[in-house]
């Protein structure tokens, strides 16, 4: 039997739980085993086989229209959706600015902030996202599992990876439950 | 009793016990919110919601009362959905994202319960609305965007403390925590118990203080009694790394039932005084710092003269301390005075004649917790032994009658039906007066009125303060048992520090004279002197000073030793109704700092002394005012 592959992309997060991906150390060797790690933002592939893969794994929410679209491809293509990390379970660090809105924190960002030139200027270009409230993952495309954490711990993701691998679904319960 | 099934148990109950009583009777768990042991049933969250047969919807366990017959389920499908649909509801109504909030992971009820539902997610989004965060308050911070309208804190602040500070305004979905009429909480009415950030199950009420400095699983806790002053409340003191992080009232305490005033709660952490780390010893008239041999030394030498001399302890100093001070001052040393910084004004005359009559005559503090009429004597109870002012102001509001006798400003007299003019000095009068409105109905219009009401009561309770205890005089405090007995009332006698009893039971509560002693030797403890007895002491040629911080008595003492601190020492007191209850040492010394205790002990070997420690025997060699219980 062909081994399962595994897709991973990040939207708007911090890089952190692919960090923590990271943190399962050697471990990793016994999950390359197990599956056929495809497209990632830490390999060369950079998006999922047309032909699909079985488990996407999303890290960060969505705020933006590009994080809208590879969310939206990510889901075509996989059989298991996963999301990874408080960002695409919650929303999110992140998701603080959907209390002030997308100008308020547009224009502290690029007009206000003390490291900008007297005038600032917010970037407009047709070429650009179009930026949207801040969702978690399953408010724009179905998700199978969540798995809060901020980041989540290395070891609740090594466990993941390799029930998923095995044809189970993990179950993120007891201490392997932490939002943080 | 009454008969009901939960999960198939059949329980058996008191009538009027509630289902969720009963169910945790019966070792079942139920989640709640709300619900808070000390508080009345309130049934706001619905997280406790229960399948009973024969009723059509859920029903909340918490405010639900067990019936005979009745059939309950607390674990079926029905139920769980319900508990999830609940933690979504709440979750999604305000900002609850965890990985922001001081109390996430660990310290925050909600979140515990949702992982006790295994929620991995939320199906629905937060409704995005901001609340302005009120950080006008010293030591609090409210936070309405954390808040899950569960009303806690005001029920706390009502039912428990009888201040009615917190309150909300708006309905529904803009229901907001505020304070008064919704003036910042720092200008508030607020007296900083603290109540309402202990009992706040999210981070909608945060302690400044201990914010962000180590959760609960990581802080070391050490319950013990509190020593700001003698109601005794029980405590818990936070610490990690041997630094205070937070303390906090124990819910469990028969006295204080988790209550704490400023003083026991946020005051303590605010202390900055310049702390003493070495001996010091007078030489060539400036103060140097020595080593404890020589500084022992010099107090040894000195003391051998033994005349004129002059001891006097904090009673802030547990029992153990105070006898062993007692032991070698008095018993060994034949000092010509052996007192405490109290002076005996809180207890002396009362003792006296407790002794004389060989009866106790004062009650149990809760006495003050049921009661429906308080005559409060020269005693100020929202300044001072706070606490016990809560168990009588939070019964104003059910009728209980609320008399304050004073002279001088007293914040009580607020909130008093009947407010009596006391002048010091008139106790005698005063007490006469009152004996004769009780008795013949005679005298004036005030004093009948007030007569009136304390012979109507039923549970009648008369509370006085040591303003009233250092001037009245034996014939007054017989008439004022008389009048308790006419009443049927309750006496009780508030003294003053955290071992003000214990100190009066050793006899140490002789008032020091204006002039005329050799030697001083001062047991300051933590206590920051007052400006008597700096000027008492500057009069005394030679002064020996064991304090745990730097002041104007030890700058101008000629030995001092560096003792520790409350948190340093641990010890037995005695509280004002007669419980002996035990503080433990929640911090390390610092180097070169000893316990009063070590520094005594040290003293007493430098005299070839062997003080008596047998601190028991001494404690009830004499008729208490009120029966000491063990503990």
């Amino acid at each position: 039997m062909a081994k399962p592959k595994v897709a991973t992309d990040w939207l708007c997060g911090c890089a952190g739980c692919h960090m923590s991906l990271l943190d399962i150390d050697e471990r990793i060797l016994q999950v390359v085993e197990l599956v056929d790690l495809r497209s990632s933002p830490i390999t060369d592939l950079k998006e999922p086989d047309e032909d699909g893969v079985t488990v996407g794994i999303l890290e960060g929410g969505i705020n933006n229209t590009y994080n809208e679209e590879v969310a939206k491809k990510m889901r075509e293509r996989c059989k298991i959706l996963v999301a990874l990390g408080d960002c695409a379970v919650f929303g999110g660090v992140p998701a603080m600015r959907n209390f002030f809105g997308e100008d308020a924190a547009l224009k502290r960002a690029y007009i206000d902030a003390e490291s900008n030139d007297d005038e600032g200027k917010i970037p407009s270009s047709p070429e650009l996202a179009q930026m949207t409230r801040v969702r978690a993952v399953h408010e724009v495309v179905p998700v199978d599992l969540f798995i809060p954490g901020c980041p989540p711990d290395a070891d609740v993701i090594f466990y993941a990876l390799v029930e998923l691998a095995e044809g189970r679904i993990p179950e993120i319960k007891g201490d392997k439950l932490d939002w943080h | 009793m009454i008969k009901l099934t939960i999960d198939g148990n059949e329980i058996e109950v008191q009538e009027g016990t509630t289902v969720l009583e009963a169910a945790e009777a019966a070792g079942l768990y139920v989640p709640t919110l709300c619900h808070h042991p000390q508080l009345t049933p309130y049934g706001g969250c619905r997280l406790c919601m229960v399948e009973v047969e024969g009723s059509r919807t859920l029903q909340p366990s918490c405010t639900l009362p067990a019936t005979a017959g009745m059939v309950v389920k607390t674990n079926t499908q029905k139920v769980l959905d319900a508990r999830k649909f609940v933690l979504t509801l709440i979750f999604s109504e305000r900002n609850h994202f965890c990985m922001y909030c001081q109390v996430s992971d660990g310290d925050c009820e909600l979140q515990n319960r949702a992982y006790d539902e295994g929620m991995t997610h939320w199906d629905l989004q937060p409704n995005w609305q901001p609340f302005e965060v009120d950080a006008s308050h010293p030591f609090m911070v409210l936070d309405n965007n954390r808040c899950i309208l569960c009303r806690r804190c005001v029920r706390a602040c009502g039912e428990l403390v009888g201040n009615y500070t917190l309150g909300f305004e708006e309905r529904g979905a803009d229901s907001l925590l505020v304070a008064d009429y919704d003036v910042p909480f720092g200008e508030s009415s607020c007296i900083s118990c603290g109540t309402c950030v202990q009992i706040c199950p999210t981070g909608a009420i945060i302690d400044r203080q201990s914010a962000y400095q180590g959760k609960e699983t990581e802080v070391d806790h050490n319950i013990g009694v509190c020593v700001e002053c003698s109601v005794g409340c029980q405590r818990n003191v936070l610490t990690r790394d041997n630094r205070l992080v937070r303390i906090e009232g124990e819910w469990d305490a028969p006295l204080n039932n988790g209550l704490l005033c400023d003083k026991g709660r946020f005051l303590p952490l605010e202390d900055d005084r310049p702390r003493l780390l070495t001996p010091l010893v007078r030489k060539n008239g400036s103060l140097k710092a020595a080593t404890w041999d020589e500084a022992i030394e010099a107090i040894a030498k000195r003391l051998n003269k033994g005349e004129g001399l002059a001891a006097v302890a904090s009673t802030r100093q547990p029992i153990e301390d105070l006898a062993l001070f007692k032991s070698l001052f008095a018993d060994n040393l034949k000092a010509e005075l052996v007192t405490t910084l109290e002076e005996g004004k809180a207890t002396a005359s009362a003792a006296k004649l407790a002794e004389k009559l060989d009866k106790s005559f004062e009650a149990s503090l809760d006495v003050l917790k049921d009661t429906d009429a308080v005559l409060s004597l020269e005693l100020d109870l929202v300044d001072e032994h706070q606490v016990a002012g809560f168990f009588v102001k939070r019964q104003l509001m059910d009728g209980t009658k609320l008399l304050v006798a004073d002279g001088k400003e007293n914040k009580l007299a607020e909130k008093a039906n009947h407010k009596l003019e006391l002048k010091a000095g008139d106790e005698g009068q005063f007490i006469e007066n009152l004996y004769k409105a009780i008795k013949d109905s005679t005298g004036d219009e005030d004093m009948i009125k007030a007569a009136g009401v304390l012979k109507s009561a039923e549970k009648p309770v008369i509370v006085y303060g040591q303003d009233f205890t250092k001037n009245a005089d034996e014939k007054a405090l017989t008439t004022l048992l008389e009048i308790a007995e006419i009443l049927n009332a309750s006496l009780v006698g508030v003294k003053g520090n955290a071992n003000s009893m214990a100190a009066s039971q050793l006899g140490m509560e002789e008032p020091i004279k204006e002039k005329g002693y050799q030697t001083g030797f001062v047991l300051l403890g933590d206590e920051e002197p007052t400006q008597k007895l700096i000027k008492r002491f500057e009069e005394i040629p030679f002064v020996v000073a064991l304090s745990a911080y730097g002041s104007q008595l030890t700058g101008n003492a000629d030995v001092v030793l560096p003792v520790t601190m409350w948190a340093e020492q641990s010890g037995t007191y005695l509280n004002m109704d007669g419980r002996l209850q035990k503080a433990g040492r929640a911090l390390e010394a610092p180097d070169g700092v000893l316990t009063s205790q070590e520094a005594l002990l040290k003293i007493s070997q430098a005299l070839s002394i062997e003080p008596d420690l047998d601190w028991q025997a001494s404690l009830t060699a004499r008729k208490p005012t009120v029966e000491i219980k063990a503990i």
